[in-house]
């Protein structure tokens, strides 16, 4: 008999949850990632190269806890003794709220972001011009990250800003025993005879950014007029199908775990990876024929930055390819960094189609987040009140 | 001497207050006036910023906002049916505490307050295994032939919201019941039964009229926490039991827009405010004491 209780540890879920938020861009409201158990225990090749040499001293680093990898970045920061100071985010808007409250002075050394915040953090000119020729490791990158067809990373002109570390990729994920084979186009969810069956996550910008997706509008361009009108009626439908919506990735993950459903909107390949800790190893994830969307998180040096060196020696030790295998290990992520593939845990590798990356990139693109401001498009505070007016209509 | 004794009694209550009072202005008081202040200014363009110009359209947006009025509905009823669940159970349990558990009493309060050491959300998740499709108490409705089929009107609704809501506020309200029926004399109830009141009698005329006001008390702590709650809807209450305080905390948390955020708060508050003035005049009006924790 399944109790909906499962093996998983309450703080493996804190943690996965709050991850799996964190990777997409949307903050976990009442499940922060509370750090803990990594799969580490490797020993990783030590990198000194990057910078200028020197290494060494503190590094202010801001970002969601979970994304300073303490057990990877361990060798390296002992190596060079270099301490780390971590500043942990609530929300990914902390990051540039953080940046521009330094005013100037010096400060943070080290932070990430989702490659969705590239246009505003470009606007808001946060960002540190990157010397590409101090993080040799860029070559380890798979070719479509080492260019940017979306200048996520690297701008029109060239200049890097970025350099991406870690991704994954949304599609569904089911219960392959109530559904063999599973689902290959979203609309399936629609299908009256799942009704009460599906799982839905609490995330606004990925909810509206796949409806877009799947309606072939463009996340940034979604006209108020013509196109608002489809999405909420689409994710109105779906809404209709769900019992509820999940705090977190972890929280659906259980769902499907205990029966209550059997196929989610807004899967994630680490589902599978929670449900197996959880017991079920029936779980899967594929992206549908109508294609899913990516997230990808990059480092990047402020412009509050005040030890350089170290900062790029840190950027380039995490491309070591035993380094990010340990670190997509840990995350539950894809690996960025072709030489790691094989360096990857069973289950971790098991989770995306290496052998055929570059076609699954393309059938599931990186995005912007939508405009702060416009006279046409939805806003970014629009598509979150959206989400939350249809939330909140779901029920009445 | 005198006039030292004096000085003594006067101030010795006030410094024993003063770290309760100096942690209400701090943790209610300054975070109250902060949050005025934030209703009244404007969101900015980046999220988790506001500013100037002053504007009362934070509260005008609360308010004619359709989904507000929903989700308000909910809060209410879910308040309602968890506070008047609760104080009727907990009023014959404290009553049975007070009067007839004898030896039995200090186990029992022991079994009452030890619910309360169970972690918040480790006692949500308990009630999603409880009433969940493959849950124990469908399980068990299967396994002894009562039911074909699960019952899905279980969970991910208002009703499983409110059990939980009950079962966690339950302790608290016994307690606080057990302590106003302290003063109330057994002599009280053994004189009307003397004068030949029967049970119901002795119930309606004696100890009703005695523990009103804590028991309205008690409905109106576990109202105003259970409407207010934004972490049970969130978990057990699908898309049926949203509730008010999910949509306060994602203007804070996810929106950033504080001002929509505080102004929801406060206007939340103000209704509260209301609800207390209400109960404490429909209790001066049935004649009864005005409300008080412990007489």
């Amino acid at each position: 008999m399944n109790l909906g209780l499962n093996p998983l540890s309450r703080k493996d879920l804190l943690l996965r949850g709050g991850v799996a938020l964190v990777a997409i861009g949307a903050s976990p409201t009442l499940l922060s990632a509370c750090g803990g158990s990594g799969s580490s225990g490797s020993t990783a090749a030590l990198s000194t190269a990057g910078g200028d040499g020197k290494v060494g001293g503190s590094i202010d680093f801001l970002s969601w806890e979970g994304y300073d990898t303490p057990d990877a970045i361990k060798p390296w920061s002992e190596q060079n003794g270099v301490k780390i100071n971590a500043s942990y985010i609530g929300t990914h808007d902390d990051i540039q709220a953080k940046i521009l409250a330094a005013d100037g002075s010096t400060g943070f050394d080290l932070t990430t972001y989702y490659q969705g915040y590239k246009p505003l953090y470009a606007e808001l000119g946060i960002l540190d011009a990157l010397d590409p020729e101090k993080i040799p490791n860029i070559k380890n990158l798979f070719p479509y990250f080492q260019g940017d067809v979306g200048n996520f990373w690297v701008d029109a002109d060239g200049t890097r800003t970025g350099v991406p570390w870690t991704f994954g990729g949304i599609g569904i994920t089911w219960d392959d025993v109530a559904l063999p084979g599973g689902l290959t186009s979203w609309y399936d969810l629609l299908d009256p005879k799942f009704k009460g069956k599906i799982g839905a996550v609490d995330d606004p910008t990925g909810n509206i950014a796949l409806v877009s997706r799947i309606l072939k509008m463009e996340p940034d361009k979604i006209n108020r007029d013509t196109d608002l009108p489809k999405i909420k009626d689409f994710m109105s439908q779906l809404l209709a199908q769900t019992k509820g919506v999940s705090a977190s990735y972890g929280d659906m993950t259980n769902l499907v775990v205990s029966g209550e459903a059997v196929a989610c909107w807004m899967g994630w390949a680490a589902m599978n990876s929670f449900a197996a800790d959880a017991g079920n190893n029936n779980v899967k994830t594929a992206i549908p024929k109508e294609g899913g969307y990516g997230f990808c998180d990059a480092f990047a040096i402020p412009i509050t930055v005040d030890n350089p060196d170290t900062a790029y020696s840190w950027i380039n030790n995490i491309l070591e390819p035993k380094i990010n295998a340990e670190v997509a290990d840990y995350l539950v992520g894809a690996t960025p960094v072709e030489q790691s593939v094989p360096l990857l845990g069973e289950s971790t590798a098991a989770l995306y189609p290496y052998e055929d990356i570059d076609a699954f990139l393309e059938n599931i693109p990186f995005y912007n987040n939508p405009p702060i401001e416009s006279d046409e498009f939805m806003t970014a505070k629009e598509w979150l009140e959206t989400w939350t007016e249809l939330k909140a209509n779901a029920g009445s | 001497m005198p006039v030292h004794r004096y000085e003594h009694r006067t101030l010795g209550p006030f410094v024993l207050t003063l770290p309760a009072i100096v942690g209400i202005v701090l943790l209610f008081v300054a975070p109250f006036f902060t949050f005025a202040v934030y209703s009244v200014l404007t969101a900015g363009i980046l999220p988790f910023q506001a500013d100037v110009p002053v504007t009362l359209e934070a509260y005008k947006h609360f308010l004619s906002a359709g989904v507000n009025r929903t989700l308000a509905r909910n809060s209410a009823w879910t308040g309602f049916f968890a506070a008047i669940t609760t104080v009727v159970i907990s009023l014959p349990v404290a009553f049975w505490l007070r009067y007839a558990a004898g030896s039995r009493r200090n186990l029992v309060l022991l079994l009452v307050t030890a619910t309360i050491f169970a972690s918040y959300l480790v006692r949500i998740y308990a009630w999603r295994s409880m009433l969940g499709q493959n849950g124990v108490l469908n399980s068990a409705l299967i396994s002894i032939g009562a039911i074909d089929a699960p019952l899905q009107f279980l969970l991910f609704n208002r009703f499983a919201v409110t059990i939980a809501l009950v079962h966690i506020f339950l302790p608290y309200v016994v307690l606080l019941l057990y302590a106003a029926l302290g003063p109330v004399s057994i002599n009280l109830l053994e004189a009307a039964q003397d004068l030949g009141a029967g049970v119901i009698r002795r119930w309606t005329r004696v100890v009703l009229p005695l523990v009103a006001a804590p028991a309205a008390t008690a409905f109106i702590f576990v109202f105003i926490l259970s409407a207010s709650d934004y972490v049970t809807p969130q978990f057990l209450g699908g898309t049926k039991g949203i509730m008010l305080g999910v949509r306060i905390q994602e203007s804070f948390l996810k929106t950033g827009d504080w001002p929509a955020g505080a102004a929801g708060a406060l206007t939340m508050l103000v209704a509260f405010l209301l609800l207390y003035l209400l109960v404490s005049f429909a209790l001066r009006l049935l004649g009864l004491r005005s409300l008080r924790f412990v007489s």
